[in-house]
């Protein structure tokens, strides 16, 4: 299907403009929805003053689920510049599978865990490391896609 | 040779340069320092202008996310200073390293302005019958100047420089040139 995309008419790659843009977007996204998830870590990890992990969970769940939407949109439109080089990219590829990992992750057994209530213990401590693991490695791999 | 070319001739910085694997890594880590904190700035800032946490008072999220940012900033400042010294040489002429080192500066000019009547004096603001406009001011005031840094930031790596076209600054920048010759020339 991205085969028979040509990239040369693509709009993002006709301005100057455009894809930085779409990255400066994305990057905007991705704070804002990482960001707000890590809030909840801290929360799950019992480094936050104030607040349990439900609490913080209640709080910041929209402003996480914006910031996916932003990230969501403009991903795929920075991928649509040049879908073959990313479709052959490890590091692209490793930053899609971090990815649809940590989104399942973040609605699964993070949110079940921050709503739970427990005192930051044990479980909560590890589910909250393995959320900035992933959204790490997300990050990570986004980056490495220029590297590889 | 110039201060900038001498400050990135040192030992180390060239490592960091001309290696493969620690140029990118400290990169990342930069940008993962920015979406982990960058949303503790962001909370802050839309408390402070009433559009989020609203169930709490400015007093508890400022103190929930004060030391917080300061050890994200720290990191961040750190990661940011081994990348631009280790490539000093194609930043001092960049615009957009200008850019984000005047809003850098705007960060602390922020501080110092809003520090007294906001940051420390939260329990005047939670105690003020309505939201009072400098908090709302500190807030978007915040966010304009974060998202400066960021564009700039990211702008960096498009910068061609004078005398060398298409020639990008940071490799990061790989994805649309080899499929468009037009935008070729500006990467």
């Amino acid at each position: 299907m991205f085969l028979a995309f040509d990239p040369t008419t693509n709009p993002i790659n006709n301005t100057e403009w455009g894809f930085p843009l779409l990255e400066i977007i994305h990057i905007t996204g991705f704070t804002l929805s990482v960001g707000t998830i890590a809030i909840v870590d801290m929360g799950l990890l019992g480094w936050g003053k104030r607040g349990t992990a439900a609490q913080l969970l209640k709080e910041t769940s929209t402003w996480t689920l914006v910031g996916l939407i932003i990230m969501l949109i403009s991903g795929p439109l920075i991928f649509s510049s040049d879908p073959n080089m990313y479709l052959g990219n490890g590091s692209f590829r490793f930053k899609m599978g971090a990815l649809l990992l940590a989104i399942i992750y973040n609605y699964t057994i993070h949110r079940k865990v921050a709503k739970s209530g427990a005192p930051p213990g044990g479980l909560s401590k590890i589910v909250g490391i393995v959320s900035l693991v992933l959204w790490v490695s997300v990050v990570f791999g986004g980056l490495f896609i220029a590297f590889v | 040779m110039s201060i900038a070319e001498s400050i990135q001739s040192i030992g180390f910085l060239a490592d960091i340069r001309e290696s493969a694997l620690v140029y990118p890594v400290i990169m990342a880590t930069h940008l993962a320092c920015i979406a982990i904190f960058g949303g503790m700035i962001l909370m802050t800032d839309l408390r402070l202008l009433a559009l989020a946490m609203t169930d709490r008072t400015v007093t508890d999220v400022v103190n929930q996310f004060r030391n917080w940012k300061r050890v994200g900033f720290c990191i961040m400042v750190t990661m940011g200073i081994l990348l631009g010294a280790s490539e000093a040489a194609k930043y001092t002429p960049n615009p957009f390293f200008w850019g984000k080192m005047a809003s850098l500066i705007l960060v602390a000019a922020h501080a110092v302005i809003f520090r007294p009547m906001v940051y420390n004096n939260t329990a005047a603001i939670d105690a003020a019958p309505s939201l009072p406009g400098r908090a709302k001011l500190a807030g978007a005031l915040s966010l304009l100047i974060w998202f400066s840094i960021l564009s700039n930031g990211r702008l960096i790596g498009y910068w061609e420089g004078p005398g060398s076209p298409g020639k990008p600054i940071a490799s990061s920048v790989r994805s649309a040139p080899q499929v468009a010759a037009t935008h070729a020339q500006s990467r």
